[in-house]
């Protein structure tokens, strides 16, 4: 997780990621910081983030970014 | 011959009238309605504003903004749009210059608005929407209208720090309208997936093809790029058969793997501009989608959006370097070299455009607006305006111009064009930074910001958060005791990159 966080703080700075609960549905991460985040994730972390995973869903809080990257590290 | 996009649009709406025109995640709207909301707003307008002012709009991602900007048409005034999600010390910036004395919003925006250094006088569209229209009114200040009164002012990254207000006429709206529909063979039965925000200059194709032929067009929620499944969803519950996007969205998809799960199944024509297109990602749309046009586009806001032309025809691989190609019909492109001599064929020259397509100018800016809009060099017989567009470009000996980068130092990012030289004048503004330099990282897109200073990192993105568009914040800062110089004392860029990572 603290790696993550690590990521997260170094893509967006400026963005409370401990709280926020509705990054994509808010619109606080676009397009374009997802196509970083989802690069950075996969190397960070030996996973293959897939389209079906690209869902609010999993990205609207850090710990939802967590969860899918357990997941798919059990995989 | 036609004085004005309202000929366009009194036809269409005749003629379509019952027909999608266009349609948001929330609601659609017809020809018909459409047409009547401009003249709603219109008269509101008219009553306030004399013919042939500027009209500020703030309005959002939904089908009303269309009929607001063509709201100010029909006042017999010009509009500039102004993204409400930009940092407030932007939109003051765009206030500035612009210095309109109306500004039209959706209730949306209106706190924004109020928010601003703006002491003009605020409209909110749906406090005006029960406006009599003013028939008689309305067809007075049509009559106003000529060919070359401005139409929109839209901004651009300014070297200087203030952003540039390109304004365009309604000839060379259409004149470029006509051409690129000509090329992508866009008609009535074209439903177009509108990507670009709508106060960009890319998005004039997504609102002028419905008003010239009757076209229609669906606004894709934004954050639907963000989940590019739910986009290929979008697009074929919509049955899209035409997009015009930044190369930034369409590699997007590419890049995210859409296409493993499904594709777009109506589309039938696909048109991209805004930087070069890495051609890995566009031979993953061509295997999937082998029968779809596909045209790559080139051009600055200052020529109506475009100059040139490709249609890619060849199957393309992953080193692909697709040429820019031929001058869209009206436009005259050409090459001069740094003395302002013709370049010869097959040597690399700028591109030079003219014809009826050239903007009016930078809004309240006549020192830029000399330094690109220029005499011809070659002509000293007649006034003849070109726009040095400071790109490089040759001509093969086919006559197809093939692009080779930027004269200065301006860049394209994610699809919008950015000076880096504003990227600096901006974080030299920030306590805590004394020297910096901005740089691109092509390969990776990202701008980097080398710097030198006690500002941490954070305190820098977030001033950049708070008085620059997103695209124009830069994603790596790089702090160092001092920033390496050449001979000459200035900034040994070269050194710079080999820092890059």
């Amino acid at each position: 997780m603290d790696e993550l966080m690590q990521i997260l703080e170094e893509l967006r700075p400026d963005v409370d990621f401990e709280n926020e609960t509705a990054l994509i549905t808010d619109g606080v991460l676009d397009s374009f910081d997802i196509v970083a985040l989802v690069g950075e994730l996969n190397d960070a972390f030996d996973i293959e983030i897939k389209p079906n995973n690209l869902v609010p869903d999993n990205f609207n809080s850090a710990k939802a970014m967590w969860n899918l990257i357990e997941e798919l590290q059990d995989e | 011959m036609e004085t004005s996009i309202l000929n366009r649009l009194n036809k269409t709406a005749e003629k379509y009238a019952d027909k999608v025109m266009f349609k948001d995640e929330h609601g659609q709207i017809t020809f018909g309605e459409f047409n009547a909301l401009t003249k709603v707003i219109g008269t509101a307008l008219a009553k306030l504003v004399p013919c042939g002012a500027p009209v500020a709009v703030m309005s959002g991602r939904h089908i009303m903004t269309p009929a607001c900007f063509l709201g100010a048409v029909r006042a017999g005034c010009f509009y500039a749009p102004m993204d409400g999600d930009m940092p407030q010390a932007r939109l003051n910036q765009i206030c500035g210059v612009i210095q309109a004395d109306i500004m039209l919003v959706d209730k949306a925006h209106l706190e924004t608005a109020r928010s601003l250094d703006f002491d003009g006088q605020i409209i909110v569209m749906e406090d005006v929407l029960d406006t009599q229209p003013d028939e008689e009114l309305l067809s007075e200040r049509e009559s106003t209208l000529v060919c070359t009164s401005p139409l929109y002012v839209i901004f651009t990254s300014g070297s200087t720090g203030v952003p540039k207000g390109v304004i365009t006429s309604h000839q060379s709206l259409m004149c470029y309208i006509d051409s690129v529909a000509k090329v992508l063979r866009i008609d009535d039965t074209d439903t177009l997936g509108n990507q670009s925000p709508l106060d960009y200059i890319a998005a004039i194709r997504d609102i002028y093809l419905p008003i010239s032929f009757g076209a229609s067009t669906y606004i894709i929620p934004k954050n639907e790029f963000a989940v590019p499944t739910t986009l290929f969803e979008t697009l074929n519950r919509e049955k899209i058969t035409a997009l015009c996007w930044s190369v930034a969205g369409v590699e997007i998809p590419a890049k995210l793997g859409a296409f493993d799960v499904g594709k777009p199944e109506y589309l039938k024509k696909l048109c991209f501009s805004g930087s070069v297109m890495p051609c890995k990602y566009l031979k993953i749309w061509q295997e999937h989608l082998p029968d779809v046009l596909y045209v790559n586009q080139y051009g600055p806001t200052e020529a109506t959006a475009s100059c040139t032309y490709y249609v890619v025809e060849e199957k393309v691989d992953d080193d692909t370097v697709l040429p820019i190609g031929k001058p869209y019909d009206n436009y005259r492109v050409f090459l001069l070299n740094e003395d302002n001599t013709p370049t010869k064929q097959g040597e690399q020259g700028e591109i030079c455009v003219t014809g009826p397509i050239l903007a009016l100018g930078y809004y309240g800016n006549h020192e830029q607006t000399d330094k690109v809009f220029m005499q011809n060099p070659l002509n000293d017989k007649y006034r003849e305006l070109i726009y040095k567009t400071g790109d490089l470009g040759s001509f093969d000996e086919n006559g197809v111009l093939h692009f080779h980068g930027r004269k200065d130092r301006q860049i394209k990012h994610l699809g919008h064009r950015i000076e880096l030289g504003e990227i600096e004048e901006t974080a030299k503004k920030i306590a805590g930074v004394t020297d910096c330099c901005a740089l691109y990282y092509k390969e990776k897109a990202t701008l980097y910001l080398f710097y030198t200073g006690d500002a941490g990192a954070k305190d820098i993105t977030i001033y950049f958060r708070q008085n620059m568009p997103a695209f124009m914040v830069p994603r790596k800062l790089v702090a160092l005791e001092k920033l390496p110089a050449l001979p000459n004392g200035k900034t040994d860029m070269q050194t710079l990159k080999g820092y890059f990572k």
